[in-house]
């Protein structure tokens, strides 16, 4: 009998201890599962993501490879109007939020905190930044100014440098979020092309008013562009691999989890 | 005649220096579509330093002579320099808005690209690009962020991330709006003369805090000593405009 309780003591008395000094160390409020990253790497086929679809799995298999694939996943992107095929919104692809990122810091609490929808909200932004808008590792996306080189708009160099200038994020989406109405090709063929403008027909207009082959990108560091937009900050040189570090892009895009 | 002659070689010459600089330009549109920085004098900055009185700057005469006396350091004291600052009304004494202080625009900051030349970023084309007075002008945003508010020497100021001292806390006194507050509460140290009690609106000059990304309106300082402003990762710098 004494020996027992004397053994009682010895067990619970030590895990009582730890699981209060646990508790103690504990977070008072709990950690939020990430819904929302920066991919870590291309698809690499330029803006040809194999349009949505091809896009979603990319998030869902990102994120599957660091346990967060329990979560269905979207890629932040928007689809212009075909003949018989609506327009697709990015903003009506992500759920309503809030979103956190890989260390759980909140990105946005809801749809118009995120894209701005009144005045005010536009105004203040949203907590998208630099420090917060990490891929699903947890790594920086090396923004403007990181490391610059001469050599951060040739894709060939850029592939191999992993520090060097890639801030463009794929979105094809107007600063609301929503898909362009005009006739102007802002999704790389709703994300299906690869080709670049016919040569000499690149007059430096990254917003291609004469219909050539163009992504809208935005910056999750907030820098550059003459706005600093996360979602649509300007177009881009063409729609090749090779195009897309030529304004600081390698292909790379927003996932949000819907669930 | 000799002298028909010689303004026919006078316009000749008009013409072929015309032809020349048409040349001229057009190379500098068409290098790959990269327009090449043009030289516009600096009109924006972030000061260097505070005034070391936490919220007491003198009130705006005190901090628009701090704005001058920087600029002229730099050679930049041909402009009329006014701080980005509101103050609130006061009984005879109507309210001013930091937005109504700063001119036109548009204005530029004094840096270097990114391999290095001299230039002058442009921060903002107008008031209404600068504050967002439209919905699609506030989604945006405008020129002005961490990499592009430079102090009057060219340096970016230390933000969330960076080796301390952090001092991106830039002193406004205003709302998003760049206007001053309307209610009873104190929002701009006094009207810029407490070095003590009160509290003063910041932006944050690498639109990086308090889950925003407000330039000139981000939150409220916890006091307005300097220690108060050092507490929050500020030093009471603030944001200078050239107004001519």
């Amino acid at each position: 009998m004494r020996k027992a309780r004397s053994l009682a003591i010895a067990f619970t008395a030590p895990s009582f201890l730890a699981s209060c000094f646990l508790l103690a160390q504990q977070n008072p409020a709990p950690r939020h599962p990430m819904n929302f990253f920066v991919t870590s790497s291309p698809i690499g086929d330029g803006g040809n993501l194999g349009g949505l679809a091809g896009a979603d799995a990319h998030c869902q298999t990102l994120a599957s490879a660091v346990g967060a694939g329990n979560h269905t996943w979207h890629a932040y992107l928007s689809t212009q109007a075909r003949p018989g095929q609506p327009a697709v919104n990015a903003r009506d692809r992500i759920g309503t939020g809030p979103w956190y990122n890989v260390k759980g810091e909140m990105i946005a609490p809801d749809l118009a905190h995120l894209h701005g929808d009144t005045l005010e909200l536009a105004r203040l932004g949203n907590n998208l930044n630099k420090l917060t808008g990490l891929t699903e590792k947890g790594e920086t996306v090396p923004g403007l100014y990181d490391y610059a080189d001469v050599r951060d708009n040739d894709w060939d160099y850029v592939k191999t440098t992993p520090f060097s200038n890639r801030h463009e994020m794929l979105t094809g989406s107007q600063p609301d979020g929503r898909a362009f109405t005009d006739s102007v090709d802002h999704t790389c063929n709703n994300w299906t092309s690869n080709k670049d403008p016919e040569p000499g027909t690149a007059n430096g207009n990254l917003n291609a008013p004469d219909g050539r082959p163009n992504a809208q990108i935005g910056f999750p560091d907030r820098n550059g562009g003459g706005n600093g937009s996360w979602n649509s900050s300007h177009g881009t040189r063409g729609c090749s691999q090779e195009s897309l570090p030529k304004t600081h892009g390698v292909g790379m895009f927003y996932c949000f989890a819907i669930n | 005649m000799p002298e028909k002659r010689s303004v026919l070689a006078a316009l000749t010459l008009v013409l072929l220096a015309s032809f020349l600089v048409l040349a001229q330009e057009e190379q500098r549109g068409g290098q790959q579509g990269r327009p090449q920085p043009q030289h516009h004098p600096m009109s924006f900055f972030v000061t260097s330093v505070g005034l070391g009185k936490g919220g007491d700057l003198g009130g705006l005469a005190g901090a628009d002579a701090h704005c001058m006396a920087l600029a002229t350091a730099v050679g930049a004291g041909n402009h009329t320099w006014h701080a980005y600052l509101s103050t609130q009304a006061r009984p005879g004494q109507p309210a001013v808005n930091a937005r109504d202080r700063i001119g036109t625009g548009p204005w530029y900051n004094t840096s270097r690209s990114q391999l290095g030349q001299p230039q002058n970023a442009n921060i903002s084309q107008d008031l209404g690009e600068l504050h967002g007075d439209t919905l699609i002008q506030a989604q945006r945003g405008s020129n002005l962020f961490k990499q592009s508010a430079r102090t009057e020497k060219g340096e970016v100021i230390h933000g969330v991330g960076d080796p301390p001292p952090i001092e991106h806390d830039i002193l406004t006194g205003s709302q998003t709006d760049g206007r001053a507050y309307t209610d009873k509460a104190d929002h701009t140290c006094n009207n810029w003369t407490s070095s003590g009690a009160g509290s003063a609106q910041v932006g944050h000059s690498d639109r990086i805090g308090n889950e925003n990304a407000s330039w000139n309106s981000s939150h409220a300082t916890t006091g307005c000593s300097q220690a108060a402003l050092e507490s929050t990762g500020g030093s009471g710098l603030f944001y200078c405009f050239a107004v001519n």
